[in-house]
């Protein structure tokens, strides 16, 4: 069956973005700095830079570290949040919105709320690997489907947290606002206030509540 | 050049600033911004110093950037503390090269700073409210903080001009709610009609016997003349573009600029007001930040509108044979006095705003309705002598990556039932933020450190802080009252809820209300400046930041600094008109 066969994940970045992380990993190796490593035991090794106090917010440039996830974590990746928020008729799977690298991005982040997921994340990663890239589409499922439920706590840390970055990326996206109802971020002359019909079934709640 | 006219490029030096200047004005927020606005307009030649870089909302607002765009999904960072798209520029709660420490043995305390023109008017709350007549005596109303020099009636035609100038949403008919003044006629616009979930939380107040009434917000949110209406989207935060809500750099700074009388040097970081033989101010110091060099600048009056913080450290920093701790400090009465709102927020999720239809609840920007203090007869009984209004937000906001927290922590489904779990709860949170008066203590000021110096060598301020138990049973009544209101509205607050106002109260600063080092005062011996923001100890030296506030009231800062700072300014320019500098 076409849904128990994995689609090779095809990165969403561009060439040129790619280009620029080979040169500012070449650029550390050069100096001295060495390749990001990540892990608890790594302390005092240099973080690649933010984006820095004053970044040009109208135009985004995509975030300048260099990115740490392999092909096959990268893999794993998908699958896991194709897992989480698969494709529907009118909705794409997470890994169509590039998801992962996403995640890549997080993980591979010199700030500090990321650089304390991404033993988390990657650790997590390389455990599923087997699991999700070696084994059968019922291998596959079996494991994906023990994860919500897993007794290890570290399996289930990285499972909540995987999923909540997986949820904040793809609501953070045009397909995910369609999705999830946010019909916001439009131009208006003016604010009309809730529709007649929010407010009756409002209305019918605050009567329910006694208010 | 990025900008907006006569800014000048400190790359190529001073060489083009024609002095001698009338008047210098340090910062370009609220205070220097406003200042400078009306000086220029008087005909006085000004020269506006910013600690930092030259700022165009114009260009450099990302007004419908959606988190996608952006490195992280916008998400918070040690470089944008408050998100990617929030528009400070160079700081946050740090700004490089710029230190400040908190004392030994002393509470939290957290200072904010940009380095943009235009200051934090950029990114503010725009929450615009009046302080009330209440609010500048409150030692004769019980006997605790001090009386200002000037009463409500004596600011209340600078609030009207303010307003009107501005541009404040929040028109309603007039309710004689106590010590929450009503703006007369023609002064407010009408804010757009309540979203879902503000006429949801109405009825639980209401219930309760509490009022709710529009937010005043500086947001254009109707036609007014010379201006854009707000378009009912993107977050204010973010700056406007379009200069629909209220910026220095967009109301302010553009008409000040068109009188010619104005010339701007950015990145131009006071450390000093210099004196002359007789005593009186001759001008400032400054350091480049970007060229590390020195300059000083002359004109016959200075006005320090630095920020509070900054205003009292140019001042402890300017020591002379006659004030040796710093001028205007004779009577260590600089860095005295400092205080920062009360603040908390308990967040709610409801059962019953769960699946609503799609609705636009982007609005305003800002809220448009809000709760004022209501116990101004009940402090006996309640135990804790101030209180706070309530700023409540919710509705169907722009998705962030903090989106699972809408599911409770132990709800892991995936698939189709995750999306419809989403899709049923979005829209469904309220947060409920208190912002409450503070009464001045002998343990909240700010001095110089003795040893911690900035990049360029210039001591950095050393804060002290203790909230009182004013303050934290205040916050305390915060908690209890928004989980009842959270109950009555069928609801379950989220996490866990601290009862103990100790625990639950805001860091010093964190509410980036921080004023009252350089206060106000009827003499010399309890103050530093007049009821003009004149320093006592210099005639031709004027305060006009939040610095000259004599106490905070729960209503945010910003208005009563921005009238404040007119009303200053036009006695300046009336004693410059009359030869008396």
């Amino acid at each position: 069956m076409s849904d128990d066969t994995p689609k090779p994940y095809v990165s969403k970045i561009d060439r040129r973005t790619a280009l620029t992380w080979i040169g500012v990993v070449g650029a550390a190796t050069a100096v001295g700095a060495g390749v990001v490593v990540y892990g608890p035991k790594t302390a005092g090794h240099a973080e690649a830079k933010g984006y820095g106090t004053d970044p040009n917010l109208a135009q985004p440039l995509k975030a300048p570290w260099p990115r740490i996830l392999s092909k096959d974590e990268l893999q794993t990746a998908a699958i896991l949040a194709d897992y989480i928020l698969p494709a529907t008729a009118t909705a794409p799977a997470a890994s169509a919105l590039g998801i992962p690298d996403f995640i890549d991005e997080w993980v591979s982040a010199p700030y500090p709320d990321q650089v304390k997921d991404r033993p988390v994340i990657r650790d997590g990663l390389k455990a599923l690997k087997g699991d999700l890239l070696g084994g059968d589409a019922g291998r596959r499922k079996a494991a994906l489907a023990a994860l919500p439920t897993s007794a290890d706590a570290r399996t289930l840390d990285f499972f909540k947290r995987f999923r909540a970055l997986t949820i904040g990326a793809y609501y953070t996206t045009e397909a995910g606002f369609k999705d999830i109802g946010y019909i916001g971020n439009v131009p208006r002359t003016a604010d009309p206030g809730p529709s007649p019909q929010v407010m009756a079934e409002l209305g019918a709640r605050l009567k329910q509540l006694g208010l | 050049m990025v900008g907006i006219g006569n800014v000048i490029d400190n790359k190529r030096g001073n060489a083009g600033v024609p002095e001698p200047y009338d008047v210098i004005v340090v910062g370009s927020g609220a205070g220097g911004g406003m200042s400078a606005y009306h000086l220029t307009k008087s005909g006085l030649k000004v020269l506006m110093l910013e600690a930092g870089r030259n700022y165009d909302p114009a260009t450099e607002t990302p007004m419908f950037n959606i988190p996608a765009q952006a490195p992280l999904r916008a998400s918070s960072t040690p470089d944008k503390p408050f998100g990617f798209y929030d528009a400070t520029v160079d700081g946050g709660w740090q700004v490089p090269n710029e230190p400040y420490t908190v004392a030994e043995g002393s509470e939290p305390f957290t200072w904010w700073r940009p380095r943009m023109l235009g200051g934090r008017t950029n990114h503010w709350g725009r929450i615009a409210l009046r302080f009330g007549p209440l609010d500048f005596k409150p030692r004769s109303r019980d006997g605790l903080g001090y009386d200002w020099p000037i009463t409500y009636d004596d600011l209340a035609p600078w609030y009207d001009k303010t307003e009107k100038l501005i541009g404040v949403s929040g028109a309603a008919p007039a309710r004689g709610l106590t010590n929450t003044p009503d703006s007369p006629p023609g002064c407010l616009m009408e804010t757009a009609p309540p979203r879902a979930f503000e006429v949801f939380y109405e009825r639980a107040f209401k219930a309760m016997g509490i009022p709710v009434v529009p937010m005043h917000a500086a947001v254009v949110s109707g036609k007014m003349e010379g201006r854009n209406t707000c378009l009912f989207a993107t977050p204010c935060g973010r700056g406007c573009q379009i200069g629909a809500n209220f910026q220095s750099t967009t109301v302010l700074i553009p008409p000040a600029k068109a009188t010619g009388n104005l010339t701007i040097v950015p990145n131009a970081l006071v450390y000093q007001v210099d004196l002359d033989k007789a005593g009186k101010a001759k001008g400032v110091s400054y350091v480049d930040r970007v060229t590390g060099e020195h300059h000083s600048v002359t004109a016959r009056a200075v006005v320090l509108a630095a920020g509070s913080g900054e205003t009292a450290r140019i001042l402890l920093n300017s020591k002379s044979a006659s004030f040796p701790n710093g001028l205007c400090n004779t009577h260590g009465m600089v860095g005295r006095y400092l205080m920062d709102s009360v603040g908390l927020t308990v967040n709610g999720q409801f059962p019953a705003l769960e699946g609503l239809p799609p609705t636009n609840d982007d609005g305003q920007g800002t809220q448009h309705t809000y709760v004022p203090w209501w116990g101004y007869d009940k402090h006996k009984e309640l135990g804790f002598p101030r209180g706070y209004h309530i700023e409540i937000n919710g509705g169907r906001r722009m998705p962030s990556m903090g989106m699972a927290g809408l599911l409770p922590d132990d709800e892991l489904s995936v698939g189709d039932d995750l999306r419809g779990k989403l899709r049923q709860r979005f829209g469904s949170v309220i947060g409920f933020d208190g912002r409450g008066e503070m009464i001045p203590n002998d343990d909240c000021y700010c001095e110089l450190d003795p040893t911690v110096k900035d990049k360029w060598g210039i001591p950095v301020l050393r804060f002290h802080w203790k909230w009182g138990d004013y303050e934290t049973g205040q916050a305390a009544h915060m908690v209890k009252t928004f989980t009842e209101v959270i109950e009555r509205l069928g609801g379950k607050p989220m996490g866990k809820v601290e009862t103990d106002g100790r625990k639950a109260i805001s860091k010093g600063g964190e509410m980036i209300h921080e004023v009252g080092t350089v206060r106000m005062g009827a003499s010399e011996a309890d103050s530093v400046v007049n009821q003009y923001g004149q320093t006592w100890a210099v005639p031709n030296l004027f305060v006009t930041d939040g610095a000259v506030l004599v106490s905070s009231p729960d209503k945010n800062p910003t208005l009563s600094i921005l009238a404040l700072a007119w009303r200053s300014s036009d006695h300046l320019a009336t004693l410059a008109k009359q030869g008396a500098l």
